[in-house]
């Protein structure tokens, strides 16, 4: 054993002890929030790759997915999605912004497992912070970064020189639709994997997820050319009614406000549900 | 009020058949650095859990700066500081940017000051606006116990607080832990399983094996229950357990993998008689413990600290695997 009081002192404090107490406490329950929010953004566009990649997929998307029928007839393709539209990219649009917000609680799941297996979860929850406040914080965290597509992909189908309809209040409602589906979303993934602290679990539920929710909704094709049991998946689908709600508004220039509804309530059951879980099977590490 | 700083009471906590923390019975006074010594596996981190209620507990009770941690877990988390055995910091983060966000958890205002005094205190302040990710494990260890101070606590849990440190950065940590709790007169709650730390820090220790505190006392006191001394031998060849037996002074003889392990009355005395017994080629290695918190320990175990328990994990690779992730 060493001897302990020969020993030389190795720190040797430049200053003197900080005096007691120069803190307050009492800052309203928010602030909490928001700095697992700011953390959010932060880390994720800290990173350039995650900018460059939110910046060029919906150009892709608008490019590759968008030209695959370029060499079809207009009234060909009018009969085939039966509206009557300009040009195909502005069909669409709202459907490519609907699907994309389909995939966005994967990136909050990813965020959530990450903080699980390096143990900052319990940095977090050995603070007065409630695994309700990590939840909501991680789910709108991830839908703001699906969010940040939009205004992207906007600018890129005027880049394409689509022709957009609809007037400011429609647009308001338009965006409003694809928040709730990014919320919605995202609280469903941070719900499902809330006890999960495997990496592959939120790619595995996107997987899953994806194919049925993307191609069983009104995004991508109308409806009414499916049959019926994939049209009741799309019924109940909410993807379906942001593309639906989108649509008429940039195509027709009209709004059908009992879409906006439907997603509305899906946001707030999946936030309402998603918080009764997370605050149950939130694992710490 | 009370003045003690952490009070349990039965403290169980079950995982599935597995019992890691058996009705532990603990008062450890406001202002005392604690130990809580045991090798991997004994419970010392379950312990810590329980206490800061981070796991729910099984049975029993425990108050904490006052409060009780089922009833009010939020107040007891306001008055506890937390240092990490594995260094838990956000790496994509400045060493600023990591106290504000202990800041905002912690719900303070006006907490700037003290944060830069902190800093300026473990001589962090020039770095303050650097990653993280750049810091050597001295500085990170140095910056989570001024996350830890951040709130002004009333207890800090350090859980193995120098595991994987070089002897340099340890004794530096060493003479923090003292030097936070004498200044600010905040009680630290440590595990480890170094003796000499305990030893060192602690002005009272509990011994943990298997879920279950086996002595608590001073150092000072543990090292005085253990009124005798402790032989090591390794043998070239096979020794019978009789032979060792017989030698006048040796109380008790237990082999430990290829170690037999003598508690006698005085080693001066027996240390001779041993060697009439043995011929001299005949012992590989020999090795005598004289009262110690080492010898506490084996008395009350039959087990070296070091050897107890799961098979310890090589922490160096362990932090090397840990910022590879992180990178």
């Amino acid at each position: 054993m060493s001897n302990e009081t020969e020993r030389p002192a190795l720190f040797t404090p430049k200053s003197s002890f900080p005096a007691v107490p120069a803190v307050v406490r009492g800052v309203p329950q928010g602030s909490q929030f928001a700095g697992l929010y700011a953390r959010e953004l932060l880390r994720t566009f800290r990173n350039p790759w995650v900018l460059v990649i939110t910046v060029v997929q919906p150009f892709m998307w608008l490019a590759f997915f968008g030209s695959s029928f370029a060499n079809v007839p207009l009234p060909n393709l009018e009969a085939l999605l039966h509206i009557h539209i300009q040009s195909y990219l502005q069909f669409l649009l709202p459907g490519v912004l609907s699907t994309s917000m389909l995939t966005v609680g994967m990136f909050g799941a990813m965020s959530t497992i990450q903080d699980k297996r390096f143990g900052y979860m319990k940095r977090i929850l050995l603070t007065p912070t409630s695994k309700t406040t990590v939840y909501l914080s991680k789910a709108l965290g991830s839908a703001t970064r699906g969010l940040v597509q939009i205004p992207v992909m906007i600018v890129a189908a005027l880049a394409f020189g689509v022709h957009l309809e609809g007037d400011p209040l429609m647009w308001a409602g338009w965006l409003l639709s694809l928040v709730f589906l990014a919320l919605g979303f995202s609280c469903l993934f941070l719900a499902v994997t809330a006890s999960s602290t495997d990496w592959q679990t939120p790619g595995v539920i996107s997987n899953f997820l994806m194919m049925p929710l993307m191609f069983a909704s009104g995004a991508l094709f109308p409806a009414a050319n499916f049959p019926s049991w994939m049209a009741t998946i799309a019924n109940w689908n909410p993807v379906t009614y942001a593309a639906l709600f989108g649509r008429g508004v940039v195509v027709n220039g009209t709004a059908n406000w009992l879409y906006l509804g439907y997603v509305g309530i899906f946001a707030g059951v999946m936030m309402l549900s998603g918080t009764l879980v997370a605050r149950r099977y939130l694992r710490v590490e | 009020m009370t003045d003690l700083a952490i009070e349990a009471d039965g403290l169980t906590k079950v995982y599935g058949s597995l019992t890691a923390v058996d009705h532990i019975h603990l008062e450890v006074p406001a202002g005392t650095i604690f130990g809580l010594l045991g090798p991997n596996g004994a419970g010392k981190t379950t312990v810590i859990k329980v206490l800061t209620g981070l796991s729910d507990l099984t049975s029993g009770e425990a108050r904490v700066a006052g409060y009780d941690v089922r009833r009010h877990p939020m107040q007891v988390k306001q008055r506890i500081g937390w240092v990490a055995a594995e260094v838990i910091l956000d790496d994509d983060f400045s060493a600023w940017e990591n106290l504000w966000l202990q800041a905002k958890f912690q719900r303070l205002s006006g907490w700037q000051g003290r944060a830069k005094e902190l800093l300026a205190y473990f001589s962090l302040e020039d770095r303050q606006k650097d990653k993280v990710s750049t810091f050597s494990t001295g500085m990170r260890k140095k910056l989570e116990i001024a996350l830890a101070l951040l709130h002004e606590p009333q207890v800090i849990f350090m859980d193995e607080p120098t595991i994987g440190l070089d002897p340099a950065t340890r004794r530096m940590l060493w003479e923090l832990i003292t030097g936070v709790n004498r200044e600010y007169g905040i009680t630290i709650f440590l595990t480890s399983h170094y003796i000499e730390e305990a030893d060192a820090l602690c002005s009272l220790v509990g011994i943990i094996d298997q879920g279950r505190i086996v002595a608590l006392g001073s150092p000072a006191d543990l090292k005085a229950k253990v009124r005798a001394d402790f032989i090591e031998i390794e043998t070239r060849e096979a020794v019978d357990e009789g032979r060792l037996r017989a030698v006048p002074g040796v109380q008790e003889v237990r082999l430990q993998g290829t170690t037999w392990v003598l508690r006698v009355t005085r080693a001066e005395e027996v240390l001779p008689r041993l060697f009439d017994t043995l011929t001299p080629d005949l012992i590989g290695r020999i090795n005598v413990e004289k009262p110690s918190l080492e010898s506490a320990y084996m008395d009350l175990t039959g087990k070296r600290i070091d050897q107890a328990g799961t098979e310890g994990r090589d922490y160096r690779k362990f932090y090397a695997t840990v910022r590879r992730a992180r990178q």
